[in-house]
């Protein structure tokens, strides 16, 4: 198995944000993590990261236990992502943000200049190879963290709501650009709320609500599901008391 | 880069001012210049580049200028022999200190620096073999030249030019080498930086090693200097707020930052000791005050953001 994470807990003192979930992920698949607000997706995501280390389970990747592994050692193994909120080093410029990912595997300046600028190529971005990073609105923010990603040369690449905050265009493009992703071989873990993105994008939809996988196959299915639908929408009314 | 004819310029000139002026307190002034630039450029490789605010730098200076002087008194070698003993020191003491410091983020980090440095000034206020609170003095005459004792401050100013030089060249390499970005990287985000490989702790250490060594060699160069330190002069922490200040100053994070600051602070300083006397100090801390509102209020950056901006057309916003 590509990716496999099994009984996945993590408590936050007495609560557990996410409690009990499980995941498989095949190589070469675009797989959409969506639920409700406060559902733990995140905070699995972040376990799978290696961001936040799970209370309880067990993470495997290309066949290593990698439960305990610090973000950079993921790194190294193959494993990018990105943030919700892009964290983008300011006071860099658009190149030189994605030279710090692409030194993972090219030590030497010119090499990790050169792969660099065959992601901004690849991205869209190399027309502002120079500007200063804090020039980019949200969508050139979005898209040079999905760069920087890239430049790691990964073989899982993780989008925390890489799509969220952009303009129904702008979606359009970001979904080109992971489907040129795709193409590379890359596989794709991709948290999102917006349901078009999903049903688009993603060849396996997974369903979580309080914690917990509720449902997980074909994304139309999925949204069909009336347990997912009661999970977004509520229960019937008669049951809400005062 | 595009200021180097500037600093081309800049050094010419640094280099021809003890030719230039022929008052000993000018000449003075302008070794003490390039001493803090020296200690400010390796507070830059930490607190600049890798966007660590250490304010416990004293330690590894008094390192150095105490090592220098402990060999003088303790085996009657030339005080410079004590540099790369203190370089030694300082490493030591900087892999004990940053370990456990650098899970801290932020303020807490910079507490914790002072909290450290305190405590070896503390200790070296009551340890004999470093003088206890009296201090240690160097030799009182020379006994050869590698004693490095001069009436004229000349000889210091362009020793300690070279060292600046020296140090100068290496931040440019390490700038542009995969720990430079590793470092801005650090800077603008631990998180971030970590998700795209950079092993955080280990460049932070990296950092800081480098920055504790140089520090410390500024240290020896200034005991070699005065020939008298004791726990305030050396340990204190005027010293670490000092090197803060002059970075921050220029520009902290920049190539020549420390040295603008130093430029501008020093003379400022030693103007304000030789009008006020020994009230000077007071003047000083008032100046320093007043510097630190001024920089953080209205130009973080330093005067080298200050002077990108005005030199740079305005920077045009792209989605």
């Amino acid at each position: 198995m590509f990716l496999e994470a099994r009984d996945i807990v993590k408590a936050f003192g007495a609560f557990k944000a996410v409690d009990g979930a499980e995941l498989d992920v095949n190589e070469g698949e675009i797989i959409g993590l969506i639920g409700p607000n406060g559902a733990g997706k995140s905070t699995f995501f972040n376990c799978l990261s290696g961001d936040a280390e799970p209370t309880e389970g067990t993470i495997r990747f290309l066949d290593k236990d990698v439960t305990a592994l610090t973000p950079e050692a993921h790194a190294r193994l193959g494993m990018a992502r990105t943030f919700q909120v892009p964290v983008t080093f300011e006071d860099m410029t658009v190149v030189q943000n994605v030279m710090v990912g692409a030194f993972l595997r090219h030590p030497h300046r010119v090499g990790a200049m050169r792969k660099a600028e065959e992601i901004l190529e690849f991205t869209g971005l190399a027309h502002l190879a120079g500007s200063p990073a804090k020039s980019l609105g949200t969508p050139g923010r979005k898209r040079l963290e999905i760069a920087r990603a890239l430049a790691t040369e990964p073989r899982l690449l993780l989008l925390d709501e890489a799509l969220a905050g952009l303009t129904p265009a702008e979606v359009r493009l970001a979904i080109e650009l992971v489907r040129r992703i795709k193409g590379l071989g890359i596989t794709i873990v991709i948290v999102e709320h917006i349901m078009e993105v999903i049903l688009s994008l993603a060849e396996r939809a997974v369903v979580f609500h309080q914690g917990k996988v509720i449902a997980s196959g074909a994304p139309r299915a999925v949204v069909d599901d009336p347990a997912v639908v009661a999970a977004y929408l509520g229960h019937h009314m008669k049951r809400v008391r005062m | 880069m595009k200021h180097w004819p500037l600093a081309v310029i800049g050094f010419l000139f640094i280099a021809a001012w003890p030719l230039m002026v022929q008052d000993v307190f000018l000449q003075r002034v302008g070794a003490l210049v390039l001493l803090a630039a020296i200690s400010a450029s390796a507070w830059n490789l930490l607190g600049g580049y890798a966007g660590q605010v250490s304010v416990g730098h004293a330690v590894y200076f008094g390192a150095g200028a105490y090592a220098s002087l402990v060999v003088y008194t303790e085996l009657g070698w030339p005080p410079i022999a004590g540099a790369p003993i203190g370089v030694l020191v300082s490493m030591g003491i900087s892999a004990l200190v940053g370990t456990p410091t650098f899970r801290l983020r932020g303020h807490y980090f910079s507490m914790a620096t002072i909290a450290a440095a305190e405590l070896f000034r503390i200790l070296a206020a009551n340890w004999p073999l470093l003088g206890a609170a009296v201090g240690l003095m160097g030799p009182p005459v020379p006994r050869s030249v590698w004693d490095l004792s001069f009436l004229s401050p000349v000889p210091y100013h362009y020793l300690f030019l070279g060292v600046l030089i020296v140090l100068l060249a290496l931040t440019w390499q390490m700038q542009r080498s995969r720990m430079g970005y590793y470092l801005a990287a650090i800077r603008g985000g631990d998180r971030a930086a970590r998700s795209l490989g950079v092993p955080v702790l280990r460049y932070k250490l990296y950092a800081l090693l480098l920055s504790a060594g140089f520090t410390s060699i500024a240290g020896s160069l200034y005991a070699v200097m005065v020939g008298f330190i004791d726990p305030d002069s050396a340990l204190g922490i005027v010293i670490s707020v000092k090197l803060l200040i002059i970075a921050a100053l220029g520009g902290a994070g920049t190539l020549f930052g420390p040295l603008i600051g130093a430029m501008i602070l020093i003379p400022l300083e030693e103007t304000t000791n030789a009008m006020f006397g020994g009230g000077g100090t007071g003047i000083t801390f008032i100046v320093y005050g007043a510097i630190i509102v001024l920089v953080a209020r209205f130009q973080p950056g330093g005067v080298a953001a200050f002077w990108d901006k005005i030199t740079t057309r305005r920077v045009r916003h792209v989605p």
